[in-house]
């Protein structure tokens, strides 16, 4: 991976960096030090944020100490339930009294980290036990994911068992009726003031980035390529591509758009006409004028953005505009 | 020189599927000489090559053949190829009335069928000596006596003339042939007066033309002869006549008693129709022979190119098309869904497909076809009466004194354990009882009276379903009936969707309505509003089912690589939407091909009736 990154093109100056994907928490420290020593050497970094994600089953002082002094400043503790039933239904290692502790070991030492949480799992009355927990230990940022049943993972043949569309959403409106002191910046993440995820934003903003090891997706140059998923083909080949995507202009102004509108603030004006050469509403004007009949969608002076229906229906912006 | 009356035998085979009848044919071919057994490809009268190098490219409906019998005498015998399809019973009654004789093939294991029976009557019906043959008898099933008898209780032939034939083996053709010199009358046409020649088939050639099967009933007709026709007056030269003995043979003259055909320069099939008479043109008969009819298209329905800029390839092709199939009838037509097509009539579901196969196969065209419906006889207050088969041009109901609807008489024979089912079906169907006959003790044969429409639909599908696929049936048109039919509509959101609208009768449009209602429910997507499905008569509601408004639709988590996952997985859910439209007008690719067939060509009658064999 160091040999990757060491190698891999694009700009030098970086913002962010995201440790994610798989369980990167069962990382040797010392491993992960190589990879900062690499990414240091290939990237300059100004007031970096580096997120690792971690499974409360491996967190432990130690570990949460290591990746403080090797300049790890953001963890995403990936909780996902407070409730021992519900953590079992999703297949998880650790029980609501292990996450409890691997958040208070992360208080301590992080002062900015995110909980992941997922409503849907049954038992229902699971999610608002999970959400008073996490209104307790006060995060400074929460993601809450509506679990969902993607075909092709384990999940995908229990699409039965699924809940209902409507007691989804009102699991979906409790997170945010729990979450008062939180801002909701996109449709699944919280924040306190300040504390969005800096590097998600680069996600939603559709900006380029890189992303190193098997299966990790870049965005750079118009291209959308991904890294060989299989780990041997992988290490035979670091940054071999398996999947390669040159995405049209008309491809990307649709993404963008598409990616803004899940962001509560939603697509400024000026920040399209200066990325693309002309107005939003040039290139989809007709369309921005449904959205907006149909409640989906609001334009407040310098920009769209979507409504709270828009929210919950975001897909159908997204159909609109594709 | 020509051969008398006395010397002359027309005769036809009729026979289910698989009874053996282009077998018995080849033999019949071989023995006389016509073929010898080297030659002998599988099935001569079904094979193109033979007469591809004399410039002629279709096949062979009527054989002349001489056979030395017995008694010493040179016989010239026809024998006539008879369409093995309902949908092309009137061809078969034309090809009937060209002969004195049939013979009744009845396979030896299995015994009496729908199809025989229904051929069997028309032939009884045309006074034709019928023979009854028994094939197959060197199988270890053949129940040789039990055949005599269902031959002789349902047919009310006598079982103990039939002739015992397997002509797979060879065994019994000489006695067939021996039976139709003895028992099948000579035909008995006055030669001296002027011509009459009945048209039973006629086919169309590239090189040629459209080559005309006669059979002359009286007088001669003869090379060079102005000749007309007598429903329509049109007036040709005969270029050339003669026999196919299988070979295309010319000659001088066909007199009368003899079965043949004619070229006379005619561009289109439209121009000749089967049943019609022959005469000469300079001293015209005064009458036409009896029987014809102009055949008329009882099922319809519309045919749209998948691709919108396939319209003018598939209007060329029909055009092509209805140069060797006039029976069909085509007209422009137009729907919000689908855009520009046509609207075909076809003589029944069998030739629906045969064309539309032929259109897709012959002219590479892929089609969205609706669902197939009927054509109804209305009639207005003010007396006025016509026939409508498109709900959607129906008039109001107050201007409407009475709808009538076609039925037909089906025969249905299956296994006596299913016979509860059979008329369980048959009354679901809105089916009028008139019998019941026991073959023997395991099988029987139920007839009813039934609307078209309910046959159109999926009566096929259901009778197999309901005999395990031991069920077959025949049917005839036996004309109109008043019903109490009317106009269903479906409205998306109050809006009335014009394809989707049918004629259906009273007691079945809540079933009809709800059904279609249900299957839209399926098909629609849900949308940020809810969408009303509704069936109505007029302005009464009938039916409603709702598409429960979305809710909750949301790509929860969306980083990196998912963004342009997830903008495809959109395209396609947007594409899916637009082709909803099209389901919802149904295509026939499930609806009417319960089965996959070998590509053939539809153009033999023999094929034709191969072709039922897969669906009944």
């Amino acid at each position: 991976m160091c040999s990757e990154i060491e190698n891999c093109e694009g700009p030098d100056a970086a913002e962010t960096v995201f440790f994610g994907g798989g369980t990167p928490s069962l990382v040797a420290p010392e491993s992960l030090e190589e990879i900062f020593a690499a990414l240091h050497s290939r990237f300059t970094f100004t007031n970096p944020e580096i997120t690792i994600e971690a499974n409360p089953d491996d967190v432990d002082a130690a570990l949460a100490s290591a990746w403080r002094s090797i300049g790890v400043n953001r963890i995403s503790l990936g909780v996902q339930s407070f409730n021992d039933a519900a953590l079992h239904y999703l297949g998880r290692r650790h029980d609501a009294a292990r996450a409890h502790r691997a958040c208070e070991i992360v208080r301590e030492r992080f002062e900015n980290w995110s909980l992941d949480l997922i409503f849907g799992a049954p038992p229902v009355s699971a999610w608002e036990e999970t959400l008073r927990t996490c209104v307790e230990l006060a995060p400074p940022h929460v993601s809450a994911y509506g679990l969902t049943y993607e075909e092709g993972t384990p999940f995908g043949k229990r699409k039965s068992e699924a809940v209902d569309e409507e007691t989804s959403l009102t699991m979906y409106r409790q997170a945010r009726a729990a979450l008062t002191d939180y801002a909701r910046y996109e449709i699944s993440n919280f924040a306190r003031p300040g504390c969005e995820c800096r590097h998600n934003l680069v996600y939603w903003r559709n900006e380029e980035y890189a992303g190193f090891g098997p299966g990790a997706y870049s965005y750079v140059n118009r291209v959308r390529a991904r890294n060989a998923t299989k780990t041997d083909e992988y290490l035979s080949a670091p940054g071999k591509k398996d999947e390669t995507l040159h995405l049209s202009d008309r491809e990307i102004r649709v993404e963008t758009v598409i990616q803004y509108l899940r962001l509560r603030a939603g697509l400024r004006n000026r920040a399209y006409l200066e990325r693309f050469g002309n107005t939003v509403r040039e290139d989809f004007g007709v369309v921005i004028d449904g959205l907006i009949r149909r409640g989906l969608i609001a334009e407040d002076g310098d920009g769209i953005r979507p409504t709270e229906l828009g929210f919950e229906l975001n897909n159908e912006i997204g159909l609109a505009l594709v | 020189m020509a051969v008398p009356n006395e010397r002359i035998r027309n005769f036809c085979i009729i026979a289910h599927v698989d009874h053996g009848k282009s077998t018995l044919a080849d033999r019949i071919l071989q023995l006389t000489g016509a073929v010898d057994a080297r030659n002998l490809k599988e099935q001569t009268l079904d094979t193109m090559d033979l007469e591809r190098e004399r410039g002629i490219t279709i096949k062979a409906v009527a054989v002349r053949l001489t056979y030395k019998a017995d008694d010493g005498q040179e016989y010239a015998l026809h024998l006539i190829d008879t369409p093995g399809h309902v949908d092309f019973s009137y061809e078969v009654s034309r090809s009937l009335a060209a002969c004195e004789g049939a013979l009744l093939l009845v396979d030896a294991a299995q015994g009496v069928e729908a199809q025989t029976l229904a051929n069997a009557y028309k032939a009884i019906d045309q006074n034709l000596e019928i023979i009854p043959v028994i094939n197959k008898i060197d199988l270890p099933s053949a129940d040789i006596d039990n055949v005599r008898r269902q031959i002789e209780e349902i047919l009310g032939l006598d079982g103990a003339t039939a002739v015992l034939a397997s002509a797979k083996e060879g065994i019994g053709t000489r006695d067939v042939l021996e039976a139709v010199i003895k028992r099948i009358p000579h035909p008995k046409g006055d030669r001296q007066i002027s011509p009459r020649a009945l048209i039973f088939d006629a086919k169309y050639d590239s090189y040629r033309g459209v080559v005309v099967y006669v059979r002359v009933m009286d007088g001669r007709i003869s090379r060079g002869m102005k000749v007309q026709m007598m429903s329509n007056g049109l007036k040709y030269e005969v270029a050339e006549l003669g026999f196919f003995c299988p070979a295309i043979t010319p000659a001088d003259a066909l007199e009368a008693g003899e079965v043949g055909y004619l070229i006379c320069n005619i561009r289109s099939l439209k121009d000749t129709k089967i049943g019609d008479t022959v005469t000469d043109a300079l001293k015209p008969a005064e009458r036409p022979l009896p029987g014809y009819e102009e055949v008329q298209p009882v099922v319809f329905c519309g045919m749209y190119p998948a691709a919108a800029n396939d319209y003018q390839e598939l209007r060329d092709a029909l055009e092509r098309l209805q140069l060797n199939d006039a029976s069909f009838t085509y007209q422009a037509d137009s729907s919000d869904a689908l855009g520009l097509g046509f609207r075909l009539g076809f003589l029944g579901l069998l030739h629906m497909e045969i064309v539309q196969e032929r259109l897709e196969r012959e002219f590479d065209l892929t089609l969205v076809t609706t669902v197939p419906n009927v054509a109804y006889h209305l009639v207005r207050m003010s007396g006025e009466s016509f026939s409508i088969e498109n709900a959607s041009k129906m008039p109001p109901p107050g201007e409407i004194d009475r709808i009538e609807e076609p039925y037909i008489e089906a025969d249905i024979m299956c296994p006596t354990e299913y016979l509860s089912a059979v008329i369980d079906l048959c009354k679901k169907k809105r089916g009028i009882h008139v019998r019941v006959d026991y073959i023997d003790s395991r099988r029987c044969m139920a007839v009813y009276q039934l609307p078209l429409a309910e046959i159109v639909l999926d009566f096929y599908d259901k009778l197999k379903t309901y005999t395990r696929g031991y069920g077959s049936m025949e049917y005839r048109l036996i004309g109109f009936r008043e019903g109490d039919l009317v106009r269903l509509d479906i409205m998306l959101n109050g809006e009335i969707v014009d394809a989707l609208s049918s004629i259906v009768h009273r007691e079945r449009a809540v079933w009809v309505g709800r059904t279609l209602a249900v299957k839209l429910r399926g098909l629609i997507p849900r949308q940020q509003y809810e969408v009303a499905i509704q069936a109505a008569i007029g302005a009464k509601i009938i039916v409603r089912e709702t598409v429960k408004p979305l809710r909750k639709n949301v790509t929860a988590k969306c980083y990196g690589g998912d963004i342009t996952r997830k903008r495809k997985l959109l395209e396609k859910q947007k594409e899916g939407k637009k082709r909803m439209k099209q389901v919802c007008c149904g295509s026939t690719k499930s609806r009417n091909r319960p089965c996959r067939r070998k590509k053939r060509n539809p153009q033999t009658l023999h094929e034709r009736s191969r072709r039922c064999c897969c669906r009944r």
